[in-house]
């Protein structure tokens, strides 16, 4: 009596673990760890479209250039909603420049606060994340600057603590950004400084979307990010927030290279310098709106 | 010298991070929210087990759907929902100012405790045989009085080490909490890498701490299982009863 209830559990069992590795199974095909399609030319030995030579760069031997990014970061990076297709200013910036290397690119979605470590160690070749560069950051990477963006402010529409931008107006309040930015050190250095005895209060979270998400259901006071951003989030906010003008001080962005990598970085450099002059450029910033932005 | 590996790991950097009060700081969160969380849990775990071994089914399923419920879904996306879904859904400034991101850490993973705490319970109830029960009420005790005198009791000593696992694996998933925003002992130690890149330095700072947190309540739940042990021949050595016993105090075990 025992044995043949327990026989029957099992065959319950065996019949369920066989469900799930079916369903496993179904999945496999489309499994592409969370790499988007490459898109590209075949790679060409030698010359490229742009006339460069990459035949030195042993990062482009398989043709490859891998881009490591925060996908969460309209309008500079994101997933096309509802598919894992990546676009945006800087997916298309180095789509270009793949394409005048000659090469194909792919695009490993990387969380911010691990790009810098990943590339460090070859995870990928090179990183465009709309990444300020700083001189703690250039410390660890090189940068090939390729684009100029200021800071900006969020907060609830009517500004109902008067925020006038990065300055005392933010201490004592709670501030939502996103962990391992820039944001995150100026607001650090402000607490040190003129908000020594009234501490703005940083909230971290791993993606920006989260951060703006706590400002809007009002767990914070003011949400910190780049400018084209928050001007992006608070379009897409129903009415809920606005950006604080003027924007905060315009500082490059760079593309960021191993240090080690001096070929690809100047391979990288010509390949810029290419779609600048070939007008690729202005017309992809165009295309965003962010003519503003064109590097200085 | 030659090395084979290149290894860049400055040992310093764990030296100075180690009592940074920062980090101390979010240690010191991190016990608070796995501390109250765990009090909620064994408080509505026990609840939900005896209502679970309720013959009454308005009693026992209620019961069962919650801990269907909870132990069925990942405790980020219940994280999620009870601080960024509950303060959308809830547009209320009364409830805005209360719901706090370190009280929904701590209710969050309370009721998820909860629901592994009443299996837990529950196991050790059913542990005590059915004859003790049937004594109780033959003395005229209620069920409630039978359950609370007899039976409990003699069900802590199952349901003991189960409940240290489960403090020691709420300790470490409070890092979850980074999701809401709480800066807990794992995710400051993450913030502190962002600026100075120094990863493996700092994830060492965070595993020392939990080492440190969990080795002390480990010592502490042998010790309880020993005070609890049914008779003295059961009672297993812990490493505070040998040390005791080596300095001549204690119980005299083996003579």
């Amino acid at each position: 009596m025992l044995s043949r209830s327990l026989s029957r559990y099992f065959l319950v069992f065996a019949v369920l673990a066989l469900a799930a590795a079916l369903a496993f199974a179904a999945c496999d095909d489309d499994d592409d760890d969370g790499e988007t399609p490459a898109v590209g030319e075949t790679p060409a030995a030698g010359e490229t479209p742009a006339g460069i030579d990459i035949s030195g760069v042993p990062e482009l031997q398989d043709g490859v250039l891998s881009v490591g990014s925060e996908i969460a970061y309209a309008p500079f990076e994101f997933f096309e909603e509802g598919t894992e297709i990546a676009d945006g200013l800087d997916i298309d910036l180095a789509e270009a420049i793949a394409e005048a290397l000659g090469v194909e690119v792919e695009f490993i979605n990387t969380g911010f606060d691990g790009l810098i470590p990943a590339l460090q160690t070859a995870e990928f070749d090179i990183l465009v994340s709309a990444m300020t560069i700083r001189p703690d950051r250039e410390e660890q990477i090189d940068f090939v600057p390729y684009i100029t963006v200021g800071l900006g402010v969020v907060v609830p529409t009517g500004n109902p603590d008067n925020v006038t931008g990065l300055d005392e107006s933010l201490c004592g309040l709670t501030l939502a950004v996103q962990v391992a930015t820039i944001q995150v050190t100026f607001l650090e250095d402000l607490n040190a400084d003129v908000c020594a005895d009234n501490n703005i209060d940083i909230v971290t979270f791993d993606s920006n979307p989260l951060a703006v998400e706590d400002l809007r259901t009002g767990g914070s006071d003011a949400n910190f990010s780049d400018f084209p951003v928050a001007a992006e989030d608070a379009a897409q906010s129903e009415g809920d927030l606005e950006v604080v003008e003027p924007q905060v001080d315009p500082e490059p962005y760079g593309i960021g290279v191993d240090k080690g990598s001096t070929e690809l970085k100047d391979a990288i450099a010509d390949a810029l310098q290419a779609i600048m002059d070939s007008g690729e450029y202005d017309q992809i910033l165009a295309n965003w709106d962010l003519e503003a932005v064109a590097l200085q | 010298m030659e090395w084979l590996l290149a290894i860049r790991y400055d040992i310093d950097t764990v030296g100075d991070f180690l009592f940074n009060p920062i980090i101390l700081r979010a240690l010191r969160k991190t016990l608070y929210i796995a501390l109250l969380a765990m009090v909620l849990g064994v408080g509505l775990g026990v609840v939900l087990a005896v209502m679970r071994v309720s013959r009454n089914p308005f009693v026992s399923v209620p019961a069962g759907v919650y801990i269907w419920f909870w132990r069925a879904t990942p405790v980020i996306l219940q994280l999620l929902a009870l601080w960024f879904g509950l303060r959308q859904v809830i547009d209320e400034d009364i409830f805005r100012d209360n719901w706090t991101r370190f009280r929904a850490a701590v209710v969050t993973f309370g009721l998820n405790e909860a629901a592994y705490m009443a299996e837990i319970v529950r196991g050790g109830i059913q542990s005590v045989e059915s004859g003790q029960m049937d004594a109780a009420k033959s003395l005229g005790m209620t069920n409630l009085q039978a359950l609370r005198r007899i039976i409990l009791p003699q069900a802590f000593r199952v349901i003991i080490p189960p409940t240290g696992n489960e403090f020691i694996a709420l300790l470490k998933n409070t890092s979850v909490a980074f999701a809401i925003g709480v800066v807990e002992l794992l995710n400051a130690a993450k913030i502190q890498s962002a600026r100075n890149f120094k990863v493996m330095e700092l994830y060492t700072v965070a595993a020392f701490w939990y080492l440190v947190l969990v080795s002390i309540f480990s010592l502490g739940q042998a010790e309880l299982e020993r005070v609890m042990a049914a008779s003295e021949r059961d009672r297993p050595e812990t490493l505070l009863s040998r040390a005791l016993s080596l300095m001549g105090t204690g119980s005299r075990r083996g003579i």
